[in-house]
């Protein structure tokens, strides 16, 4: 029939909520900032050396890479950029370039393009980095070594290698209250547990991350720490630096919680966190590492698949259709 | 229809609801010819009963081939066909188009046939006219030898957001749907007959003689599928719940009633500025008809829904006419289409928390991504789809997962049809 007029023609469903992946990912960056600012306040300029190197060669991978495999440019989706941004939060404030450089090719070569880019990851893109970082160089990733140039006005030492080294006696001069407020030698953007937790809730409160992985992680490391601590306070320290020490708060909010690597069922969501912060308090309390956290989100990335299988059945149709 | 900005909790979509005081519909009629859709591919133009040239009346039953009696129309409008060719719905559905040019000055030109059988109400009869009235009632649920239905439930909530046909009809046309559920009675020999209602329609409702049952105002529990897992599940072996539109019971009240086939279908129409007008058109009345008397303008771009926003279908023309279950027509202006996007799944499970049906729609996503049709449907529940469309909707990535689905439902069924040709 002859007709000038041109409908735009689609399959149902003909309404959308608006979400975007662009929105979750810029959403997530601006939830890091208050830890990320009180980190650059801490740390002053090679922290923010850091973290924009490592937000910019994050970006420049995922464009290489875009090119390289004829694919769409994906930048805009500031998942490359949250990589990057969380990827330079773990790290301490003063390292080679070079290690910014290969940490995000590892995150988001390694971590994430080779598996087809967002969505496909089995692993955090972040934390295959780290660990593989954490392997390769481990010097420059020590925190004490790292930040022996700074003068704090609190203890100097990172309190898990304290806590490692000297048990619950290398302990005594931290307080819960210092350590919420930062009072800590640690990553750029992973100590100012305040401004994490507060992050945090926000992205829980938007339902940008799940709140199940979040809380149960928590409560993994809480209900761990505590049965140590309860079996011998002498040697294992409470929950409560558990919870505010090394990189479980960004574990939990940020790390745990990404997307593809995560499970969406609900029984799944627990049985993950709760694993998550098992595995990381035992790693800290048992293991050969000082921090168990990055080590724990691989193994639970690593088992997502399996235990994501825990879910309702479908429902059952029982009608004819003609 | 935007996200909350808070989060935390599943969206839920909220049936709209029709005003206290609903000004009456609009009356609209056919300007020049009107189109209608026969359910049979048109193959053999030579062994068609109907003809280009040939004249018809209004209520007369033109049906297509001389073996098949299922596949007909009645003609709304007294006319002349000016065309009839083969036209391709959705999933390669085949069909006829038939249109017919009117003929104004044949105002009282009425066809009988179903006055002369009207006064002894039969099944056979019903199928035979009343299976393309307003609401489109399906007689084979109750002629078929495999199912035995021994529940009518009758949809008086509407089914699809921003669509208030169903409930206008609770409103204004109880007493027909009354007469229909009796005759029903009568003709299908099925004694339990359930209306279902949204909430507050409850009270008028009870009125009809049937046992009544109310849905809640969220999306999508007016399903059938909806239906049948809440509220009537005790019934629920396999097909024993025959479903029909209320306005379909209606019709089949009003034709026995008066002994002349209803033809006027009540319609949603939803403007570009999201306000609603109720219409009422014969069947076959293009879609530019309706909306020339609702003064709206459709532009490059727009889109045009026959049906509701959830499920209904965009089309190409606006020559495209009013179906006897086209329950709403929506306009969208074009800066208010969200497009769809070839971003990957990124595993996020709003999908799989707002699905009904309880699927693993990540899981099932990416096995149709893959091509992996009978994968998805033993191991991702394809098959429970319920085809409300709330995936899409929620999904963040904006991938197009209600196509994903019926295109590999209609692959698979496609797939068994010819295995079992073959076995």
């Amino acid at each position: 029939m002859p007709n000038a007029m041109k409908l735009t023609v689609s399959h149902a469903p003909f309404l959308h909520d608006g979400s975007e992946v662009s929105t979750k990912q810029y959403n997530i960056i601006a939830a890091t900032l208050i830890a990320v600012i009180a980190g650059l306040l801490q740390y002053g300029i090679p922290a923010l050396g850091v973290l924009t190197l490592s937000v910019g060669s994050a970006m420049a991978w995922e464009l290489l890479m875009n090119l390289l495999t004829r694919r769409p440019v994906s930048i805009g989706d500031g998942n490359a950029a949250l990589i990057g941004l969380l990827f330079a939060m773990l790290l301490p404030a003063v390292v080679p370039w070079w290690l910014v450089v290969t940490g995000t090719f590892v995150a988001v070569v390694i971590g994430k393009q080779i598996y087809g880019g967002i969505g496909g990851n089995p692993f955090n893109p972040v934390v295959v980095a780290y660990a593989i970082l954490m392997i390769s160089w481990p010097m420059f990733l020590d925190f004490n070594a790292a930040l022996v140039d700074y003068q704090f006005d609190f203890t100097a030492g990172s309190p898990l290698v304290l806590y490692k080294a000297y048990g619950t006696a290398g302990l005594e001069s931290f307080s819960l209250g210092g350590l919420l407020l930062g009072q800590q030698a640690g990553g750029i953007g992973a100590t100012f547990g305040l401004g994490l937790i507060i992050g945090g809730i926000y992205l829980i409160l938007r339902g940008f991350i799940r709140w199940e992985i979040a809380v149960s992680f928590l409560a993994g490391i809480f209900i761990t720490a505590l049965c140590f601590n309860l079996y011998n306070p002498e040697v294992y320290a409470g929950p409560g630096f558990h919870l505010l020490t090394g990189f479980t708060l960004i574990g939990a909010f940020f790390l745990a919680t990404e997307d593809s690597s995560s499970p969406v069922h609900f029984i799944p969501m627990l049985v993950y966190g709760l694993l998550g912060g098992f595995l990381t308090v035992m790693i800290r309390n048992l293991g050969a590492h000082i921090d168990g956290v990055i080590y724990a989100i691989l193994i639970i990335n690593l088992v997502n698949p399996i235990i994501d299988k825990i879910r309702p059945k479908a429902m059952k149709r029982v009608m004819h259709h003609a | 229809m935007k996200r909350q900005f808070f989060g935390i909790a599943t969206p839920k979509l909220k049936y709209d609801v029709i005003e206290d005081v609903q000004p009456e519909p609009v009356s609209v009629q056919p300007k020049q010819r009107v189109t209608l859709f026969i359910e049979k591919a048109y193959d053999r133009a030579d062994k068609a009963l109907i003809k280009k040239g040939d004249a018809v009346a209004r209520g007369q039953r033109l049906q297509l081939f001389a073996e098949d009696p299922a596949a007909y129309a009645i003609c709304p409008v007294p006319g002349v066909i000016s065309e009839i060719s083969p036209f391709i719905g959705m999933m390669e559905k085949q069909m006829t188009a038939v249109v017919i040019d009117t003929e104004s000055d044949r105002e009282d030109d009425r066809d009988t046939a179903f006055k002369e059988v009207s006064g002894t109400p039969s099944i056979e009869d019903a199928a035979r006219f009343l299976g393309r009235v307003p609401g489109k009632p399906d007689f084979t649920q109750f002629t078929d030898a495999d199912r035995m239905v021994k529940t009518i439930a009758v949809l008086g909530a509407d089914q699809d957001l921003q669509t208030i046909t169903g409930q206008y009809i609770i409103k204004t046309g109880i007493s027909s749907v009354k007469t229909g559920i009796d005759i029903l009675r009568k003709i299908t020999g099925v004694q339990n007959i359930v209306l279902v209602v949204a909430q507050y329609q409850v009270q008028v409702a009870g009125t009809a003689a049937a046992g009544v049952r109310s849905v809640d105002a969220y999306y999508p529990s007016a399903h059938p599928e909806m239906i049948i897992r809440h509220l009537l599940a005790e019934q629920a072996e396999q097909g024993q719940i025959g479903f029909l539109t209320a306005e379909a019971v209606a019709g089949i009240g009003e034709a026995y009633n008066t002994g002349e086939l209803p033809l006027e279908k009540r319609i949603t129409v939803v403007k570009k500025d999201g306000t609603r007008q109720l219409v009422t058109a014969p069947v076959g009345t293009h879609a530019a008809d309706i909306l020339d008397a609702v003064n709206e303008q459709v532009e490059n771009g727009d889109r045009l829904i026959m049906g509701g926003p959830m499920t209904g279908d965009a089309v190409y023309s606006l020559e495209h006419p009013v179906e006897p279950d086209t329950d709403a027509i929506i306009v969208q202006d074009k800066e208010m289409i969200v497009a769809g996007t070839d971003t990957p799944c990124t595993n996020c499970g709003e999908c799989v928390r707002i699905c009904p049906a309880n699927i693993p729609v990540n899981e099932l996503v990416r096995l149709l991504d893959a091509g992996e049709y009978e994968k998805a449907a033993e191991q991702a529940a394809l098959f429970s789809c319920i085809e409300c469309g709330l995936c899409a909707y929620a999904c963040e990535s904006r991938i197009p997962i209600f196509q994903f689905i019926r295109l590999a439902k209609h692959a698979v069924k496609r797939m068994r049809a010819a295995e079992e040709a073959n076995a």
